[in-house]
């Protein structure tokens, strides 16, 4: 497992002033895969998000994403080499349209440099067209290109989810981390946002972590699921060991009532 | 009243380039810049000086007067551009009555609270705008001699400051709707989600000041130009205000609105020397020069109230802010 693994990250400990929000976590998540996180609410589970994709500085430990030391780079810069997350509160440009809610994340446009406008006017628009339509390509992909002219403020919960992840698709990731990304979106979408999932996987290659409570959900796309609780990762394993693990059942699972079945 | 018009005419075409350079900041980047009128001033300053002190020809001294202002932008924007919002505009006021208290204490180099005649010390009276002038009159000359009349020094003005205004304009609108202008707008509504999608927010954030900062300190040179001596009093912070006003007025994202809104400042700003009718009479002139203020805010309030999107703002787009 760890000789494959696309992101490492090596006894990462996060302290808010006297509470220890991460204490000592290893992980290596392999390439390819698809990985949960799961714990009790407060676990640390977006804090350790936040400390492999940048937001959160003064994190102790080393994170190494396809073989390169990610630790001390600020967020853009662990964006840039394939490592792209989305947010647990979808953060979208309430007063760009979808489309442009898109190209913003498109790395291959020569305009977005200041004066780009001028001197590589030609490469700008050939590129803004060409963005525009694998942007629409994208939106397609998850069932909201009818709203791509509309602006991003007005979409519902659920649908500004998955905007988020296909602004972050348009960076063409190699890890994508969702932080929750079925939390207020209604099932059937929620179902449609899994198969893309495990299309985006299986059609590019591209790796998976995500945050999660939904325990269906869990079980059913991940290969493997990592369990935090009080800052501690408790358990790593397939999800059928992970569902049978008394620890987690302890912690997170609990045990279900007489006369119903887990 | 031809002169009024001429007046108002040339006023608004300053104040379009650099509330212009406040749309960028504050418009599309979400930096709301109060210190703009610094920038002006150190622009302006260091035209004057060079060509006082240092001999600079004209056209040396006003781009080196437009790269101070730039310089000074960007040594403000390091530290600060990292603030939230609003602690962003406390610095920035800050910076500039900085800026405005040194200038006039700073008596040696800038001739202080006296004004640039003032430059090369009592006595002697300093005068950075004779090649300008000069120029001026060629223009002038060159205009009579196409309108087949003498046209006036304030046609001359107009007919150098609204071709820039407007090759201006038509950058700065390029650049807005560009790649560059979008990435401006969506760190404006959420810079986290910028870095996220792997851009450098910081970087932008610079080169926004960096043009808005260029753009004031054009500004900066034409205020200069109108006038044959300046004093750090002409850069206080309502100068500053005045951008927002205009910028706010035209709808806060729109290039093309800000000539309007310009325009439709200097009206009210220089129209309210008509206003010596009773009961306005019982003031006097000096008094009543301050009643532009009252009107300037009053109609800020009555758009804020009425028209929030400013009047060329895109209602839709408005609703969404967040």
């Amino acid at each position: 497992m760890k000789h494959d693994a696309i992101l490492l990250a090596e006894n990462i400990t996060m302290r808010f002033k006297g509470l220890v929000a991460v204490n000592n976590v290893s992980l290596a998540v392999g390439r390819g895969s698809i990985t949960a996180l799961i714990g009790p609410n407060g676990a640390g589970k977006t804090t350790l998000f936040n400390c492999i994709s940048g937001f959160l500085t003064g994190a102790t430990g080393s994170v190494t994403f396809d073989g390169e030391r990610i630790g001390g780079m600020p967020p853009f810069r662990r964006s840039l080499r394939g490592l792209v997350r989305t947010f647990q509160i979808p953060r979208i440009f309430h007063r760009l349209t979808l489309i442009e809610n898109m190209l913003v994340a498109d790395r291959e446009q020569p305009g977005d440099k200041l004066f780009g406008c001028f001197h590589r006017r030609g490469a700008m628009l050939a590129r803004t067209h060409a963005a525009t339509d694998k942007a629409r390509e994208l939106l397609a992909l998850l069932g909201i290109e009818r709203l791509g002219d509309e602006y991003a403020g007005t979409l519902s919960g659920g649908q500004r989810k998955l905007l988020e992840l296909g602004r972050v698709l348009m960076t063409d990731p190699r890890m994508i981390l969702l932080d929750e990304p079925m939390a207020g979106v209604n099932p059937a979408l929620g179902l449609k946002l899994l198969e893309r999932v495990e299309q985006l996987r299986s059609e590019r290659g591209i790796t998976f972590l995500f945050v999660e409570h939904d325990m269906e959900v869990v079980m059913r796309v991940s290969d493997r699921v990592l369990v935090l609780d009080e800052g501690q990762l408790i358990a790593d394993g397939a999800p059928e060991a992970i569902r049978a693990n008394e620890r987690v059942i302890d912690a997170y699972l609990g045990r279900a009532a007489p006369g119903e079945t887990a | 009243m031809v002169e009024f018009w001429l007046f108002v005419l040339a006023t608004a075409g300053i104040y379009t380039i650099f509330s212009l350079g406040l749309l960028v900041q504050f418009g599309i980047a979400g930096l709301p810049n109060f210190g703009n009128g610094a920038f002006m001033a150190i622009s302006a300053y260091t035209m004057a000086i060079s060509i006082v002190r240092f001999d600079l020809p004209m056209w040396a001294a006003a781009p080196l007067g437009i790269a101070a202002a730039v310089l000074f932008g960007l040594l403000l924007a390091v530290p600060t551009v990292r603030l939230r919002t609003d602690y962003l505009a406390v610095a920035t006021i800050a910076a500039g009555e900085i800026v405005r208290y040194l200038a006039l204490n700073m008596q040696d180099v800038t001739g202080g609270a006296a004004g640039t005649v003032n430059l090369l010390g009592p006595g002697v009276a300093a005068d950075y705008n004779s090649e300008w002038l000069r120029f001026q009159v060629m223009i002038r000359g060159l205009l009579s001699s196409i309108a087949g009349f003498r046209v006036t020094s304030d046609v001359a003005f107009i007919a150098v400051v609204w071709p820039t205004a407007i090759l201006l304009l038509l950058g700065t609108w390029l650049m807005v709707r560009s790649p560059w202008g979008r990435t401006l707008r969506a760190m404006r509504e959420d810079e986290v989600a910028v870095a996220a999608l792997g851009k450098d927010v910081f970087k932008y954030k610079l080169q926004a000041f960096s043009v808005g900062a260029a753009l004031a300190g054009l500004g900066g040179l034409f205020l200069a130009w109108q006038v044959s001596t300046f004093t750090p009093d002409d850069f206080r912070p309502t100068l500053t205000f005045y951008a927002f006003v205009i910028v706010i007025l035209g709808g806060k994202t729109n290039v093309w609105a800000v000539p309007v809104g310009a325009f439709l400042f200097a009206v009210i700003f220089a129209g309210t020397r008509f206003l010596d009718f009773w009961p306005l009479s019982l003031f006097s002139s000096g008094d009543r020069a301050y009643l532009r203020l009252i009107f300037v805010g009053l109609a800020l309030i009555l758009l804020m109230i009425w028209r929030p999107q400013g009047i060329f703002g895109n209602r839709k787009e408005d609703a969404h802010e967040t």
